[in-house]
């Protein structure tokens, strides 16, 4: 894919002069209710669109499709020609829709046919097409910036389409001769500025228009290079419906955009509400959402019931922008409100095989519709193994439901452009940080805390991890500090010893010593942040019971004494591993307080987690498993060595005790215990596709069984 | 990427090759071991690989019966580069390449993205002495340049055969690992199928961009937000142990050998994030963005294989600013706490997502197309039942009349404002004796200002200016009927 490729701009030249004003000669009957009318009105005679009005429309109708599909990257440049230039916007992104060139060509107006024809050419609008295309975009000229000494990979493409009345064959020659010389004098000046970019490559599209019931006098031509550069085409199209079928086929061509129809669509209908017929709709998605981009003809999707929830992630390979072909008919306006609604629609693709696959969905984001593709392959991850059966996954506690308080915390949510903090911080640097903050301190599992399986820690938790604290935020956490040490005082029951509730005084001392612990652990994380973080810990080490060394002192012996004194210097030392080795120390409590009886009582269980395993008496023989015993499909690899071991073994005798090994390891003098125990190991299988051909006969290796 | 492996089974594979000294092996001999090794790589570093072997004599034989199901996939052709004659041999078959009909395609290039290895057992002068390399060559030319051509240096002997199914490896089958990290959380991870490189403008950006091996979360969003999001590709994102020497130990999903399966055993039991992490993201039906590398985003969710099994997957989205329309620019995205007003709602009723364009798409704003007469026909009726209904239809009357006058204005279409307007005035006339005397002012108010558009008077015919109801003593102190 390239950004800068021709389609990036398109300058529409559409030709101004008096001869444009004349009738297309394609009537159109307006005065419709007449008939139902029986008594003497005489009906208004049909109108019809001058050669202009036709132009505009089909041109329009491009711009409409295009802005639909792409509303970014692909610009337009309209100029109108007649004795001078009309410029009506420009390449700017935010002149790029279709609003503002109607209300442009609503102040250009018709053609005047009293003009002076000699003055007036689609010259002058060509000339300024090519100056136009030298002009730099917005988006080459910020590819340029970042690009810096390779800004020169910055392409300069483009297209001109030019729809005009051209005289003949020469006419339209001289035109192009027109072009091509004014190419080479832009491209010249333009090498010299940094506004300017010389153009590469130029495709000149030009579309005469004719009345109906006229002959042609210019004659159509496939792409031709005229130079280097310049490449020409020529379209001759009788103006009306030829003309807006010819518009739409080019803005496919140019912008890759495939003819996909909708089949099936359920739709009621207006006079008799209780029934429903099925409709076909026509869009206009790229080309990259149907499986075979090279065929012309319409893509079918037939539409599917029932219908998707927005809850699933499907597996989407793509999404495209969709434009409708008939904007407003019926059955168009009523799909794309649906869309436009919220709803989602699947859709399937009939194969050859008469088998039906759903391949596609339709679904609106932000009012804009998108063909999504969906994956409809085999997926090359099929039967996975678990996440439970692999690392952590044995673990039973994780704290998922407060894993899931953390994220929608830390949701995300788009910020203006402008939105950059003091510290120059864009918005997802920020986000960053917060994620940062938020984890300096959090157990993974429910038996690794116990200040987070409180109730009364929570105000406090959740507002120390905060970039900034009010005085009134401070007050709260001194209030939670207070509120822990009225429950020391009352000697509460603490979440993680409610099974040793019976016991005595100093194992509740020690849990709520391992609170403060972990409390100030979680506090000390955030002291930097500010100076009111400090007087959170401050509150903390003020109010906590009495200093541990004393308490243990009294209740405990040397000992053990000892080791603990040893793991909190270990704790200071490296701060930020204080919190392992008091989660350590509390599974050490939990050890010791499951030593002590035998029921402990889990706290909750993280939903996901898979089933603890039952504790079996550990046996010598159940480590040794064989191999042969895996789970799962065999290995491509455990074929081949088998096929290899089994050719090796016609070669020569095996080992009578290998043949009747486990595992490598065969057992001595095992006749002495019993008599059978030859594990056949050898089995054999080999992936073969296709085969022949008599060469085979030297192929012991692979020679069919 | 599957991998097909295709074993050139043919005569020539037999012929001896000469090491002093050792005994005699025959090119099949090495090009099995250089496939046990392949074979042994993938089973302990590259499990959940499909992998599938063909063995073949002739090259049409090429034409197995893949399954297009796949949308990717790696072929590592063995052979010994010698061709063959006559028909069916890859030189002739070259040759023709040209000259076959639609079903009878050569099965280069593949009908879907693929990689194709060759592995020669046979070294580089061998091959070039004949026109067995160019030939070889051309096939990887046929596949559009995807793939390599590797051959054999030195002697031919197992040592060789060894480094250069050893270069195979390390350039296709060597797992991606990474740190998955959200904040201080971290996670090492083996990422599978390793993400390949991708380029996005091989113009302007032409070098292809790799998923760093840092893959930093930045926040969470609900998947109806984030609401099927196209991706690159999809991988499982396993945790892996490291152990104390900096060794990796497996992803401990299956069980080799004993030691690996009580090392597994222990990694099973110490908690892990991306367990965690999985956990969470499941039960509250959220994904997290993660950053692969400057400006390129991917996700992570938890994929359901059925009831009982699931994932930690993660999918890429396209390098770039914005991949997805919906949520605006990456680096614009921010912790929904800095916002002054929760975007959630304090209920979580309300979301940020998705974003809105600045402009509405065609389909969205009730746009004028006339190309079809019909549509052209449906406006002016569209008037003319509403002009029947006046007064109490007048602001919709003025509304569709507006409608048509801009599209009128635009299109130069004047002619159309001048019959309109004479069918307003014939309207007009029809008028029953029991109509509201205000019809008929409105009727002939509405007209004369579409002759004056029609007449491109500047005063008249400018596009943002509509025609407004006319003020009279009927319409109820003229606010009534403001549009």
């Amino acid at each position: 894919m390239r950004i800068f490729s021709v389609s990036h701009k398109t300058a529409f030249v559409v030709d101004h002069c008096p001869y444009m004003a004349e009738s297309s000669r394609q009537l159109i009957e307006c005065d419709m209710l007449t008939k139902s009318r029986s008594q003497g009105v005489i009906p208004l005679a049909p109108v019809s669109k001058s050669l202009w009005t036709c132009a505009i429309e089909c041109s329009m109708e491009y711009c409409r499709i295009l802005y639909d599909v792409y509303p970014t990257k692909k610009l337009v440049n309209y100029i109108v020609s007649d004795s001078e230039v009309h410029i009506l916007n420009s390449w700017k992104q935010e002149n790029q829709n279709t609003q503002e060139l109607m209300t442009a060509l609503a102040a250009v107006g018709p053609p005047n046919p009293r003009q002076d024809p000699e003055c007036c050419s689609v010259l002058h609008g060509l000339v300024a097409a090519v100056e136009s295309l030298c002009k730099i975009t917005e988006y080459q000229h910020e590819s340029r910036t970042t690009l810096m000494d390779t800004a020169d990979r910055v392409a300069n493409r483009g297209r001109i389409i030019c729809l005009t009345n051209a005289k003949s064959d020469t006419h339209v020659r001289m035109l192009e001769d027109c072009v091509l010389e004014t190419i080479q004098e832009q491209n010249k000046r333009a090498a010299g500025s940094d506004r300017l970019m010389p153009i590469q490559q130029c495709e000149l599209v030009l579309v005469h228009i004719y009345p109906q019931g006229e002959e042609t006098l210019v004659s159509d031509r496939q792409k031709k290079e005229l130079s280097s550069v310049l490449s020409s085409e020529v379209h001759s199209v009788r103006a009306g419906r030829y003309l807006a079928g010819k518009l739409n086929v080019l803005v496919q061509q140019h912008f890759d955009l495939a003819s996909t129809t909708i089949t099936n669509i359920p739709m009621k209908e207006e006079q008799h509400a209780n029934t429903s017929a099925n409709y076909d709709v026509e869009l206009l998605p790229h080309t990259a959402t149907v499986l075979n981009p090279f065929s012309h003809e319409t893509v079918t999707l037939k539409w599917c019931t029932p219908r998707t929830n927005s809850v699933e992630l499907h597996y989407c390979t793509g999404a495209y922008r969709i434009s409708p072909v008939d904007v407003n008919s019926r059955p168009s306006s009523c799909l794309t409100n649906f869309l436009l609604n919220g709803r989602s629609v699947l859709l399937e693709q009939p194969r050859k095989s008469g088998s039906k696959v759903i391949s596609h969905m339709l679904s609106s984001h932000g009012g804009e519709i998108f063909l999504h593709v969906l994956n409809s392959t085999r997926s090359t991850l099929e039967d996975p193994p678990s996440i439970s059966e692999g690392c952590g996954g044995r673990v039973t506690d994780y704290r998922i439901t407060d894993f899931g308080e953390f994220m929608r915390e830390n949701r995300l949510t788009p910020f203006p452009e402008s939105m950059v903090d003091a510290a120059c911080r864009t918005p997802v640097e920020r986000a960053k940080f917060q994620l940062e903050r938020h984890t300096r301190y959090w157990p993974m599992i429910i038996s690794q805390t116990t200040i987070f399986n409180m109730q009364a820690v929570v105000p406090l938790a959740n507002l120390i991890v905060k970039d900034t604290l009010t005085d009134e935020d401070v007050l709260t956490c001194q209030k939670t500090v207070y509120n822990l040490v009225d429950m020391e005082r009352k000697s509460d029951p603490l979440p993680i010893s409610t099974a040793g509730s019976r016991g005595k005084g100093p194992k509740r001392d020690e849990q709520y010593r391992i609170m403060w612990n972990e409390l100030e652990t979680l506090v000390k994380a955030h002291v930097g942040t500010s100076e009111r973080h400090q007087r959170v810990l401050d509150c903390i080490s003020a109010c906590r019971s009495k200093p541990p060394e004393e308490e243990e002192r009294k209740k405990r012996g040397r000992k053990r004494e000892d080791k603990e004194d040893k793991t909190e210097k270990n704790g200071k030392d490296t701060e930020e591993k204080g919190w392992t080795t008091d989660s350590e120390r509390l599974k050490g409590v939990m050890e010791r307080e499951k030593d002590e009886q035998s029921e402990c009582e889990i706290i909750k269980d993280s939903p996901d987690s898979p089933e603890p395993l039952n504790k079996k008496p550990r046996l010598a023989t159940e480590e040794q498993q064989p191999p042969e015993k895996s789970k799962g499909p065999v290995s491509l690899l455990t074929l081949w060595t088998n096929r290899i071991t089994q050719a090796n073994s016609r070669k020569h005798q095996e080992f009578a005790g290998r043949l009747s090994s486990v595992n490598s390891k065969a057992e001595l003098y095992q006749h002495l215990k019993e008599e059978n125990g030859c594990v056949d190991l050898i089995f054999y299988l080999i992936v073969q596709l296709y085969f022949c051909m008599d060469e085979n006969s030297f192929w012991d290796l692979l020679s069919p069984i | 990427m599957p991998t097909v492996v295709l074993l050139d089974s043919s005569l020539s594979m037999t012929r001896p090759v000469s090491v002093e000294g050792s005994e005699e092996f025959q090119r099949k001999n090495l090009a099995v071991h250089g496939l046990t090794m392949l074979f042994e790589h993938m089973a302990t570093n590259y499990r959940l690989e499909f992998t599938s072997l063909v063995a073949f004599s002739s090259l049409w034989e090429l034409l197995v019966p893949f399954s297009r199901d796949y949308n990717t996939l790696q072929v590592v052709l063995v052979t010994d580069g010698a061709l063959g004659i006559g028909r069916g041999s890859l030189r002739h078959s070259l040759q023709t390449v040209k000259q076959r009909v639609d079903d009878k395609k050569f099965p280069l290039p593949f009908p879907f993205p693929s990689k194709l290895y060759v592995m020669c057992i046979a070294n580089a002068e061998e091959l070039q002495a004949t026109d067995s390399m160019d030939n070889l060559e051309q096939l990887i030319n046929l596949n559009g340049g995807e793939g390599q051509i590797y051959t054999m240096e030195g002697p031919l002997c197992l040592k060789s055969v060894q480094s250069m199914f050893g270069k195979l490896i390390d350039q296709a089958y060597s797992p991606f690992h990474a740190v998955l990290r959200c904040g201080n959380l971290t996670s090492d991870v083996q990422v599978f199928p390793r993400p390949e490189p991708v380029t996005i403008d091989e113009e302007v950006d032409p070098i292809p961009k790799t998923v760093q091996t840092d893959l930093e979360i930045v926040g969470f969003i609900e998947i109806g937000d984030i609401s099927s999001p196209p991706v690159l590709s999809r991988h499982l994102v396993l945790p892996i142990a490291v152990s104390k020497e900096g060794d990796e130990i497996g992803t401990g999903a299956t069980d080799d050998t004993e030691e690996e399966t009580s090392t597994n055993q222990m990694a099973g039991k110490s908690p892990n994030f991306c367990v965690l992490l999985h956990g969470s993201l499941k039960v509250e039906g959220m994904v997290a963005l993660v950053q692969l590398g400057p400006d390129w985003f991917g996700m992570l969710y938890s994929q359901a294989d059925s009831k009982k099994k699931s994932n930690l997957m993660m999918s890429l989205f396209d390098p770039g600013s914005e991949p997805l329309p919906w949520l605006g620019r990456m680096s614009q995205l921010g912790p929904a706490s800095d916002a002054a007003e929760n975007p959630y709602g304090e209920d979580d009723s309300k979301s940020p997502f998705p974003i809105q364009p600045k402009h509405k798409r065609s389909y969205a704003q009730n746009v004028t197309v006339w190309i079809k007469a019909s549509g052209l026909q449906t406006d002016v009726q569209k008037i003319l039942r509403n002009a029947k209904k006046l007064p109490e239809k007048t602001q919709t009357f003025y509304k569709e009349l507006n409608r048509l006058r801009k599209a009128a204005l635009a299109f130069g279409f004047w002619e159309l404002l001048k019959s309109v307007a004479e069918l307003l005035e014939r309207e007009c006339t029809l008028l029953p004796d029991s109509a509201h005397p205000d019809a008929a002012f409105q009727l002939s108010h509405a007209a004369q200002q579409l002759k004056l558009a029609s007449s491109g008077d500047s005063k008249y015919a400018v596009f943002e200016q509509n025609i407004t109801p006319m003020l009279t003593d009927f319409s109820g102190g003229g606010g009534a009927d403001r549009i």
